[in-house]
């Protein structure tokens, strides 16, 4: 396991905090995307999201309707 | 020019929020967008010590994967799998861009009536030795000092 480089420096770890947030929000737009468009459905998305489907719909609807993803209905 | 620079600012600066996949306007789209106002003298003074658009873009990358980094997590930024950006997505302000606001109106001398311009808001980005702004600087190995000062006198010489 790695250690924290500096666990006496608040200022760095706040940092790591939303550089890991940036991370994940990352992730999920472009995971999410990749599964849309191998044909996932909005339920099994968030299945493995642990959120509700309205929740993923709601904040990846609009971009992947955009972005020209054949969207399944359910 | 526009009645109000600060608008342009911020439209500019959603742009960039926007192509970051940034669901807020965060001080660091604020400081791309600066620095794509090439005829601005606050973008002159950036490009004098290195801080091109390009070098932004990568000095913040640094930032991230340093900042990853003290989470154990080594991650090239570069290589991330990419997300397609909403073209029509309408990013709202962030904290840290209101925070900028507010800094560069209280720098002296107070705008008054005046007009926002480019060095005012240099003057509220560079105010603060927090955030990402500031680390990514850092990480490019600026002297944020020197360049807060620079830019300092500039706005109280008369640049807008």
């Amino acid at each position: 396991m790695t250690e924290l480089v500096d666990p006496e420096d608040p200022a760095a770890g706040l940092a790591a905090v939303v550089a890991l947030r940036r991370l994940a929000d990352r992730l999920e737009d472009s995971q999410v995307e990749r599964a849309m468009r191998s044909g996932w459905s909005w339920a099994e998305v968030a299945e493995v999201l642990g959120v509700t489907r309205q929740a993923v719909h709601k904040k990846h609807a609009r971009r992947l309707l955009a972005a020209g993803v054949a969207l399944r209905r359910r | 020019m526009s009645t109000d620079v600060r608008s342009i600012l911020v439209r500019a600066a959603r742009v960039e929020a926007r192509r970051d996949g940034s669901r807020t306007i965060e001080a660091e789209h604020v400081l791309l967008a600066l620095a794509r106002e090439h005829d601005s003298e606050a973008a002159q003074l950036l490009a004098e010590v290195g801080l091109t658009e390009d070098a932004i873009r990568s000095a913040l990358n640094r930032e991230w994967e340093q900042s990853l980094a003290v989470a154990g997590i080594e991650v090239r930024t570069g290589s991330l799998p990419e997300a397609t950006p909403e073209r029509g997505r309408d990013p709202q302000m962030g904290e840290s861009t209101k925070l900028l606001l507010h800094r560069a109106m209280e720098a002296a001398p107070k705008p008054g009536g005046g007009r926002i311009g480019p060095m005012r808001i240099l003057v509220g980005l560079l105010a603060t030795e927090r955030g990402r702004v500031a680390r990514a600087l850092d990480a490019a190995g600026v002297d944020r000092a020197a360049l807060r000062t620079r830019a300092t006198e500039a706005l109280a010489a008369g640049t807008r």
